[in-house]
């Protein structure tokens, strides 16, 4: 694998044979006193797939909205063609042939398709919307892209991600840009979307196009990138062109030491803690009602439920939080069973959990670390004295112990949650959640969005909880996960949970599971 | 809890430059500025007389801002602070003239501002049972019940509850032993210390107490707080309930202490300055008080203005609207700043 380091990186570009469509040199930024970008040096080609690698804080997405006219840069350069450029606004990157796919859908949800086709499409002199010609023409765009495109008429609000995300696809190519940024496409899709996804980028590519795009995932990037270019604190750290063979050196690269192997070490596994019996949930429009289903999950174990998004992973934890009343069937907690109106009751129960929404569900951004770590039924009992007055100044203590042990890194305890980065937020939550001590922790997506560091320090606690006798359930999408923590594993498919696999568990049988092709044998 | 200075920095700023601009427009009606602002100072500040009048301006704002603030905290918009206020008042009357000269005084000033703290409550309370059991927006319906409150008001004081053998649409004159007593020889009354000991039991309630904490956690992010066991509706609906009983009790104060009587415009829009003096507050009650001092001063010096330096007394509403216009600017700017980074 060609791999340039550090040293030749910096030396000055522009000494390749062909000219590369977009370049960069020098570039920076900085917000305040953080350095976002240390001087950017990099070369996209024409008609290739580069992938942009690196932790969350690295640098990707900042570099990739100062290409797109979003931000920009303190100091350096852009070239389009060999010519300088200065972007002053996405509409000028636009015009230029750059546009941005966010992470984050940029669409509104109340209106319909073709209304939010028509932000775009709309000529800039045009201000009669004439729904007839905007429908021809997103049709028409389309299939020059070779896209399908969700019903004009829907309401945005009612579409899958994934074809929201075509969406968003569709309108960054209707002015037909040479160069398409996305940031993290995958982390929304199920496998199928990603997919489709992948060939709509090679197609793309072969008309030409370059396609930039950010990315966690290593198994993507090896399967799509022709080049790669890592970044680790706002610096360029390695660059690669396909075939990138040993993916080692660039995780290395991008993680600044080894990578460790995880291992989990064998569990004591004690008495059943929680299980449900043929649950059955209310049919709801946007959500995929449990049909009937059966678990239990004992103590110092780890229950991975894997699965494709959208296949009842939310409904199974709002049942699980005691936030969505059961159909039928019931749940029991040390074989008790709980009629559970609310979370408080499942708390009480002895339940911890982790929301698959950190930022909307696990936290109140507004409020500080401390008020965060004490935002829990049985912590806010410990700390509350008579006359309901708080114990600020032992829940202060109580939370700068926390902060250290769970090392969150925080400028200090009064700071707005919001403030943290994701890794940082997840390492609170889970702080809070295991501070209560839980009997049950029920964990879903732990990982979503983290970088490897957050993600290892996430499996290393959700492990070192189930050794201290938690019965952990674990939600999750991400196969990898799943098996590296799991003792037993079953997967989730339109509302109805397989059979429980045990170790040594085969990832196709699993994958088999998680598309549907064994749901009616499991029957 | 952060510092209370850092959080009102932005208040500050929005007055500085709102006092600015109102300067330049009363340049530019050809009055010199510094003699409009310097009776301005003189009226609400110059005498002893003035400075107790700053806190009769002050002590409605008081109480109808904090009813706000507690509200908006709770992320719910009781713009009906106009309505619980009259109803309180109402109900203060009506206490009185039911249980007339039967109690001692300290007896009947309870049953009296208790009757108007509930009246309030009650008057909130149907917004926010509607609210959080129904879904009804709370804006609409608390604008809705303001008109309600006043048509109310109206009707009473000119029948049921008129003055006998009297012409004007108005009420009896309290018995004296529902005046509130005065603390001095100006018009400074006890109202105004029991504004300042709400204040400061809501601050406490607010920052110290469990509920205050689950309030705050319900409406900053009902769905966080769900998961963590508050009872989200449950506190949504007692700072609703709580809101409208500080309005009530300003309304109860003001007739106990002021007027004495009621009649149709018995309030000046308390409850629609009150949205101000809560945002100008930040929503914190303490901030609140300050920002009602700072009303209640323009208030109590405008018409010093309008005397000595000929400068229309609507000048006070020109800074008034600016404050809120810059907290407002400000207030997007923080978020926007927030997001790009």
């Amino acid at each position: 694998m060609p791999l340039t380091t550090d040293e030749a990186v910096s030396s000055p570009c522009g000494s390749t044979p062909e000219e590369p469509l977009l370049e960069v040199r020098g570039i920076c930024k900085r917000y305040g006193p953080v350095v976002a970008l240390d001087g950017v040096h990099a070369a996209f080609p024409r008609g290739e797939v580069h992938a942009i690698l690196g932790e969350n804080g690295a640098g990707k997405t900042t570099l990739m909205r100062i290409l797109a006219g979003e931000e920009t840069a303190d100091g350096g350069q852009i070239y389009l063609d060999g010519q300088p450029v200065h972007f002053r606004s996405p509409y000028s990157a636009r015009r230029h042939g750059i546009s941005m796919v966010h992470q984050h859908f940029a669409l509104a949800d109340s209106l319909t398709v073709a209304e939010n086709l028509a932000l775009t499409l709309a000529e800039p002199r045009e201000w009669r919307l004439r729904r007839r010609a905007l429908a021809e023409r997103a049709q028409y765009w389309a299939k020059v892209v070779g896209l399908e495109v969700p019903p004009l008429a829907s309401p945005v609000g009612d579409l899958s991600v994934g074809a929201r995300q075509r969406l968003e696809i569709l309108k960054a190519l209707v002015r037909g840009p040479r160069v398409l940024i996305l940031d993290e496409p995958t982390a929304v899709l199920t496998p199928q979307e990603t997919e489709q996804l992948f060939a709509l980028v090679r197609r793309l590519r072969s008309q030409e196009r370059t396609i930039l795009f950010i990315s966690h995932k290593l198994a993507e990037v090896r399967d799509l990138a022709d080049r790669v270019t890592v970044l680790r604190q706002g610096r360029v750290v390695a660059q690669a062109r396909a075939p990138f063979g040993n993916m080692q050196t660039l995780v290395e690269a991008m993680v600044g030491e080894p990578q460790m192997e995880w291992a989990r070490p064998p569990a004591q596994i004690g008495q059943e803690r929680l299980s449900l019996d043929r649950v059955c949930t209310d049919a709801d429009p946007f959500g995929t009602p449990l049909r009937s289903v059966s678990l239990s999950v004992r103590a110092g174990e780890i229950f991975g439920i894997a699965g494709v998004d959208g296949n009842g992973q939310r409904e199974l934890f709002e049942v699980l939080a005691g936030m969505r009343p059961l159909k039928s069937g019931s749940l029991r907690i040390h074989g008790t069973t709980v009629a559970a109106r609310d979370p408080k009751d499942l708390l009480d129960a002895g339940v911890g959990l982790v929301p698959p929404d950190r930022r909307r569900e696990g936290l109140v951004s507004e409020m500080s670390v401390v008020e965060n770590l004490l935002l829990h039924r049985r912590t806010l009992a410990r700390f509350t004295r008579r006359y309901a007055i708080l114990d600020w100044l032992a829940a202060r203590r109580y939370a700068q112990r926390l902060v250290e042990e769970y090392s969150i890194r925080v400028p200090d305890l009064e700071s707005e949650a919001a403030t943290l980065s994701g890794g940082n937020q997840q390492r609170l939550i889970l702080a809070r959640e295991l501070a209560a001590r839980p009997q049950i922790l029920v964990a879903a997506y732990p990982t979503r969005g983290l970088d490897f560091a957050a993600t290892q320090f996430v499996y290393r606690t959700l492990a070192a909880s189930a050794a201290a006798g938690t019965a952990v359930v674990l939600i999750s999408t991400d196969l990898e996960e799943i098996l590296a923590l799991s003792d037993r594993v079953a997967v989730l498919y339109r509302g109805k949970l397989s059979k429980s696999l045990a170790p040594p568990i085969d990832p196709v049988r699993l994958g088999a599971l998680m598309a549907g092709l064994e749901a009616d044998s499991a029957r | 809890m952060r510092p209370a200075i850092a959080e009102l920095t932005p208040s500050l700023f929005a007055i500085v430059l709102a006092l600015g601009v109102s300067a330049v427009v009363v340049w530019l009606t050809g009055s010199s500025p510094a003699a409009a602002f310097a009776a301005l100072l003189e009226g609400a500040f110059g005498s002893r007389d003035s400075l107790a009048e700053v806190t009769v301006k002050a002590c409605p704002l008081t109480l109808t801002g904090l009813a706000v603030a507690l509200a908006f905290r709770a992320n719910l918009w009781n713009i009906g602070v106009e309505g619980q206020l009259l109803v309180g008042a109402l109900a203060m009357a009506a206490a009185a003239q039911v249980v007339g000269s039967s109690l001692p005084k300290p007896l009947a000033l309870l049953v009296g501002l208790g009757a108007a703290a509930a009246g309030g409550a009650l008057w909130a309370a149907l917004p926010a049972v509607l609210r959080l059991r129904r879904g009804v927006n709370e804006v609409i319906a608390t604008i809705m019940l303001n008109f309600v409150a006043a048509a109310v008001l109206s009707y009473l004081v000119q029948g049921p509850l008129m003055e006998p053998g009297g012409r004007y649409p108005q009420t009896e004159a309290l018995p004296p032993e529902f005046v509130l007593p005065r603390l001095a020889p100006y018009r400074l009354h006890l109202g105004f210390p029991v504004a300042l000991l709400a204040a400061v039991a809501l601050q406490f309630g607010l920052f110290r107490t469990r509920h205050g904490f689950e309030l705050r956690a319900a409406g900053l992010n009902p769905a966080a707080a769900r998961l963590a066991g508050i009872p989200v509706e449950r506190r949504l609906f007692w700072a609703f309930v709580l809101s409208g009983a500080f309005a009530g009790l300003a309304g109860g104060i003001e007739l106990s202490a002021i007027t004495r009587r009621l009649y149709e415009r018995f309030s000046p829009g308390w409850g629609y300055t009150a949205i101000a003096v809560g945002l100008l507050g930040r929503l914190s009650p303490l901030g609140v008080v300050a920002a009602a001092l700072f009303f209640g001063a323009l208030d109590a010096g405008s018409n010093a203005m309008q005397r000595a330096a000929g400068v229309s007394a609507v000048v006070v509403y020109v800074i008034q609207g600016c404050v809120i216009l810059f907290l407002a600017t400000f207030e997007r700017w923080r978020r926007a700043s927030a997001q790009g980074s």
